[in-house]
């Protein structure tokens, strides 16, 4: 997947309100591979929907979500989870963690579906991230700023063209910030794939070649 | 580890629940029917002579009768008054032999004593009954001539006549195979012709020594004394032996059903029971498909965000039924194997008395067949109450 296209997209309970100077919504936007973008918003501004259409967990909006020159519209589930294997990795707000596994089984729960990180690559990523000594601890007990670096990890244990993150750093000091952005573009540069890093405000550390107002 | 995450919030109690149900739904089904199947062949299988929707009915005999010497018989109009009643299919007439008939068996080569006795003969319209062609057949001008027993005399003979005068019991199959001499003499001794009997059956519904109808047409013609007398005895069709309209009709003239009129409504009997049997255990069946449909929706329902979140994580939607599939699927097969063997044990039980009435037992297929397809049944809906589950749980749960 080379790019992907918001065209007219509008979340549909904006279909009655005025959105002013939004870049995102009700134009086109095209989000090509290999670039860093990133979407600031203030809450509630739907960033987390738009997320959630690009990665097939809604579909409540307006307009048109395109894969290439694919209708977002016409996939089917089967064509989604397929692509949230191989093409789209997700690192929710919410993060999505089960809080009774631990953060390795966590972490182990996406990689044995995809085989794409070598569990030594794992555990480098565990110990930069400061969190190797919490591994085995079952993830619900663990502090948010800790869990969000667990699911960042998740989410990089798969290959893929894109990258969303939603908020990938809220809950993070500006040196796991720092170490978290350092990860992301080692495994998107060796991908070529592209970011899309959302905010309310503490922007993940990157030299981002678009910046979009929501 | 899907499994561990998936099959958390899963009620043991409610799945025994369901097990417990779902066993007794079966066993009453199961069991029900393999008592029938068992049972009925109590009344279908004893006697292939005459089916059991046939029905034989005679005046009774009061002295009046004695008296008057001559009202035993059925008149055309009484016959045709009959045959409009809308539960005869059919009505058939008793012929009776017009002449004397002396039968006998002859020693055997060992010196065996040789037996003789009087008889008579009847005849009944060939289609009521059902030996096959080539059996019941006589060809005019033969010397052979093919016989159905009522199974009382062989009954009589060897358990009444032959224990106490010394001599062997014969079987039904040993009965058939002894050469009967038959002796057909005029009322006025002018005129004789011999036979050879051929045993073709034996039935417990008809009491009486039954030749083919065709046979009673030449011989009356040959010996009789060409009077035609009213039959005694009617045999009829009807289309359903319980009826009430029968017994009533019967006895607003006050006519009896000879035989054993209590096995049609024994076995009408049975079916009824069964049938309310059968409905009672579908009835619980059913509701334990509820049970285990509603506990499954239960966990899955519980356990949605658990759902929703694998499938975000990429797991196919195959696997994360899975664990809720191996439930759906194992937890019915062992309520069915339980119930099989449940009616395994109950048969044990019943089949020794029930052979006592003379029952063969039925095979246990029908019944393993039809409990696999109720199991099966339920397996389906439960994977596609699964399968829809899961589909449900691929969005966002707000939307």
């Amino acid at each position: 997947m080379n790019s992907i296209t918001l065209d007219n997209t509008l979340p549909r309970v904006f279909v009655n309100e005025r959105i002013p100077g939004s870049e995102v919504w009700n134009t086109r936007v095209r989000f090509e591979r290999g670039n860093y973008y990133l979407v600031e918003a203030t809450s509630g501004g739907g960033k987390s929907s738009m997320c959630s259409y690009i990665y097939g967990a809604r579909t409540d909006y307006e307009g048109r979500i395109l894969f290439d020159d694919t209708d977002t519209r016409s996939l089917d589930m089967k064509q989604w989870l397929r692509l949230r294997r191989s093409a789209l990795a997700y690192l929710p707000q919410e993060l999505s963690l089960f809080p009774e596994l631990s953060a390795r089984e966590n972490i182990e729960l996406k990689n044995s579906l995809t085989n794409h990180v070598p569990p030594r690559r794992v555990e480098e990523m565990l110990e930069r991230l400061g969190i190797a000594f919490r591994a085995d601890y079952p993830a619900g007990r663990l502090s948010i700023g800790q869990q969000q670096r667990v699911a960042l990890i998740r989410s990089l244990c798969q290959p893929f063209d894109f990258i969303l993150l939603d908020e990938p750093v809220s809950h993070l000091d500006p040196e796991n910030n720092r170490i978290a952005a350092q990860l992301i573009m080692e495994e998107a540069s060796r991908l070529g794939a592209g970011i899309i890093s959302t905010s309310v405000g503490n922007h993940l550390n990157l030299d981002y070649h678009f910046k979009l107002r929501l | 580890m899907i499994s561990k995450i998936l099959r958390k919030n899963t009620s043991g109690a409610r799945l025994a629940g369901f097990v417990l149900s779902n066993f007794i739904g079966l066993v009453i089904v199961l069991g029900g029917l393999q008592f029938y199947l068992d049972a009925a062949s109590i009344w279908n299988d004893s006697d292939s002579i005459v089916n059991s929707d046939y029905l034989v009915i005679n005046k009774k005999v009061t002295s009046g009768n004695l008296l008057g010497g001559n009202d035993s018989g059925f008149s055309d109009s009484e016959i045709a008054d009959l045959r409009r009643q809308p539960w005869v299919r059919n009505v058939g007439l008793f012929t009776s032999s017009d002449y004397r008939v002396l039968a006998s068996i002859e020693g055997g080569r060992n010196g065996g004593r040789g037996m003789s006795t009087y008889m008579f003969f009847e005849s009944i319209p060939d289609d009521f009954v059902d030996v096959s062609g080539s059996e019941w057949y006589y060809r005019p001008g033969s010397d052979e001539v093919p016989i159905i027993l009522s199974k009382d005399y062989l009954t009589l003979y060897n358990f009444g006549f032959a224990s106490s005068a010394g001599l062997p019991q014969l079987s039904e199959g040993l009965m058939s195979s002894i050469p009967l001499k038959l002796r057909l003499t005029s009322e006025d001794g002018t005129r004789t012709r011999t036979f050879n009997g051929r045993v073709a059956g034996f039935s417990n519904r008809l009491n009486t020594i039954l030749v083919p109808l065709r046979f009673m047409e030449e011989t009356n013609a040959e010996l009789g004394g060409g009077e035609k007398r009213p039959p005694s005895r009617l045999i009829i069709d009807v289309s359903s032996p319980g009826d009430v309209a029968i017994s009533d009709y019967l006895s607003a003239h006050d006519w009896e059903t000879a035989g054993d009129k209590s096995a049609s409504s024994a076995a009408f009997l049975l079916r009824v029971i069964v049938g309310i049997v059968l409905a009672i255990g579908g009835v619980i069946t059913i509701l334990s498909l509820f049970i285990l449909l509603l506990s499954i929706s239960l966990i899955m329902e519980k356990n949605r965000d658990k759902l929703h979140s694998l499938l975000m994580l990429g797991y196919e939607l195959r696997e994360v039924g899975r664990p809720y599939a191996v439930i759906a699927i194992t937890v019915p097969l062992v309520a069915l194997a339980l119930a099989l063997i449940a009616t395994l044990c109950m048969r044990s039980f019943y089949m020794t008395p029930l052979s006592g009435l003379g029952a063969h037992p039925a095979g246990i297929w029908a019944v393993l067949a039809t409990g696999l397809i109720m199991t099966i049944i339920i397996i389906a809906i439960n994977l596609l109450t699964i399968s829809r589950r899961v589909r449900a749980s691929f969005y966002t749960s707000r939307h």
